[in-house]
């Protein structure tokens, strides 16, 4: 099948519409699951820049999500006589900086280790920056952080919200597929499937690896600035989330590890299964979770990418 | 004066535990190169039984310690040759997502059979203790150190006199040689996963009596085994006792010199400075997984 650019942007371009319109026929029920869904699909495609192109899946993305959230409110609150229309870019471009700062601080040592010891020591960085934010006073951590309501007059915040994740979304999934099909990717990938022969092959690898694990981190913090927004009101407990932490892991496990549209198959899917179809059930939640883990990993380790391209070939 | 020596010997009483906490865990690591994260649940699973057992028969729960390792250890072999084989050959991310599957269930079955909350288990002698020197010690804290120290002695001539424990070490350290000399690598990998987790239910058992516990405190026993493992290094009993003391005193310090919020953190910068200057593990079981 040979691909028609120009049918493709078309579909992406309705799409887009169509999400975008979301809100107007949806009822706020699902738009409130719509939001949770975009929510995760940038998060999940950010945490795949890393996790599933360079093969680095980390288990502390949540960290990040706490940062970026933590200082937009704490800047913002410093600058709390502006006008509401400016403290969003105020507190995005806040959160983007100092998750920019500290991730390319940690890059140097934390990007020496592989595989599992990687993905542990980025959950003790989130447990640190929880700890951290929670028992240092300046953070407010425990006490809690408000953030002034953003959404204009007249517009339904969950709307105004959705709008704003799907735009992080899209974002996020602009700036994937651009690596996705840069040298840069290309290089991405090459450290995944054996990262010391791409070394030896002139693959710049540390350099990849620090810019890749940069630019998911930025993109997470811009995803937790507008949680942070949504929710109102933060504590450590509501960002810095071990569940975060795992299904970012789960969402590129269910879609397929590594392929540009995973952690958005995965996001939708599971955030439908969790809030749509068990949603009544919160004591199971746990339960589900993990049976779900243990099935995709004994039954369909390429996810849902991967079962259909097995029947593809098969066919 | 009389404040450090009380924290050095609660660090050390307390690291003893933490030791046998993570021998198993670190036993998994050396030999199927597979990081459990259900290790914490095994070891509640330990302290609940205890619980029961104790309150129906009316015995010391250290009395228990056998009949929980019997019980722990099939079900070990189990899980092993059932769920964890059939991910150990895969990307070692697989198998640690499995197990962490296999946690959350669990997590979730605990909170329905024993409710979401804080447990104990009260031995006779709970409030007893005695001093030595300017330097209180409390029964139950030491008989449980005794009981650590113990079980790692048994552990360790285990693998050291045992024709089981040669053939363990042998798998740990080629595998495929091993195989080449006759020996079936999958009964290994499932006889070594059952001793694990029978010790990690001894381990809770011996919790049990000096902590509180309840079925959200299986995340942090397990990333207190890791931490321990990577400090001492991997799959001796040896190296989980130096990293189980060195996170003790590192943690009961930083409690009291620094503030009760702060050992995780202390733990955490630890962790990461010895796995960037000295990743076998501080009694380096060197091993090429880290990097």
């Amino acid at each position: 099948m040979k691909r028609n650019p120009k049918l493709i942007a078309a579909v992406v371009a309705l799409a887009v519409v169509l999400l975008a319109a979301g809100p107007t026929f949806l009822p706020p029920f699902y738009v409130r699951v719509g939001q949770l869904m975009l929510y995760s699909a940038g998060l999940g495609l950010a945490w795949a820049i890393l996790g599933g192109f360079a093969g680095y899946a980390s288990f502390g993305h949540s960290a990040f999500i706490g940062i970026g959230a933590f200082t937009a409110g704490l800047v913002e609150s410093q600058y709390s006589t502006l006008p509401p229309p400016l403290l969003l870019p105020l507190g995005l471009a806040a959160g983007a900086l100092s998750c920019a700062i500290l991730s390319a601080v940690i890059a140097y040592p934390i990007l020496r280790l592989r595989g599992t010891f990687f993905a542990i020591a980025m959950l003790g960085v989130s447990h640190v920056g929880a700890e951290v934010t929670n028992n240092i006073d300046f953070f407010q951590g425990a006490m809690g952080l408000n953030f002034p309501p953003l959404a204009p007059a007249g517009m339904d915040p969950a709307s105004f919200f959705y709008e704003l994740f799907l735009a992080g979304a899209l974002l996020t999934l602009l700036i994937s597929w651009l690596i996705r099909r840069s040298r840069f990717g290309a290089g991405l990938l090459s450290i995944r499937e054996d990262e010391d022969t791409a070394r030896m092959l002139g693959v710049p690898t540390e350099r990849y690896k620090r810019v890749a694990f940069v630019v998911s981190a930025v993109l997470t913090g811009l995803m937790g600035v507008i949680y942070a927004h949504s929710l109102g009101y933060i504590t450590t407990d509501s960002v810095y989330r071990d569940d975060t932490n795992l299904s970012l892991i789960v969402y590129s496990l269910l879609g397929g590890m590594g392929t540009l549209f995973g952690p958005v198959i995965g996001a939708g899917l599971l955030v439908f299964i969790t809030q749509v179809i068990l949603g009544r059930l919160l004591d199971f939640h746990l339960f589900a979770t993990g049976l779900l883990l243990v099935l995709l990993i004994l039954m369909a380790p390429g996810g849902v990418n991967g079962l259909l391209n097995r029947k593809r070939r098969s066919a | 004066m009389d404040l450090i020596a009380q924290t050095l010997a609660d660090g050390l009483v307390l690291g003893g535990i933490y030791a046998l906490a993570a021998v198993g865990f670190s036993l998994i690591f050396g030999v199927l190169h597979v990081i459990n994260l259900s290790h914490g649940i095994l070891v509640l699973l330990g302290a609940y039984l205890a619980l029961i057992l104790s309150d129906a028969l009316h015995i010391d729960p250290l009395l228990c310690i056998p009949p929980v390792m019997v019980a722990l250890f099939c079900i070990g072999y189990v899980y092993q040759r059932l769920l964890i084989q059939r991910a150990v050959d895969r990307a070692s991310v697989n198998s640690m997502l499995l197990t962490f599957g296999v946690a959350l269930m669990l997590q979730n079955v605990m909170i329905w059979l024993f409710s979401p909350d804080m447990k104990n288990i009260t031995p006779s002698y709970a409030f007893n203790s005695f001093k030595i020197g300017p330097v209180n010690f409390d029964a139950v804290r030491v008989s449980a150190l005794i009981a650590s120290l113990i079980l790692l002695s048994v552990l360790a001539a285990f693998l050291r006199y045992s024709s089981m424990g040669r053939v363990i070490r042998a798998t740990a350290q080629q595998t495929m040689a091993a195989r080449l000399c006759g020996v079936n690598v999958r009964h290994v990998y499932a006889l070594t996963f059952a001793v694990s987790a029978a010790f990690a239910g001894a381990a809770g058992i011996v919790i049990g009596i000096i902590l509180p516990f309840s079925p959200n405190d299986e995340g942090t026993w397990t990333l207190n085994a890791f931490v321990v493992v990577v400090l001492g290094g991997v799959g001796s009993p040896a190296g989980a006792l130096i990293g189980g003391l060195l996170l003790g005193l590192v943690s009961t310090l930083t409690a009291q010199y620094i503030g009760p919020a702060f050992p995780n953190v202390t733990m955490f910068l630890l962790l990461v400075l010895l796995l960037l200057v000295r990743p076998q593990g501080l009694l380096g079981n060197a091993f090429s997984a880290s990097r």
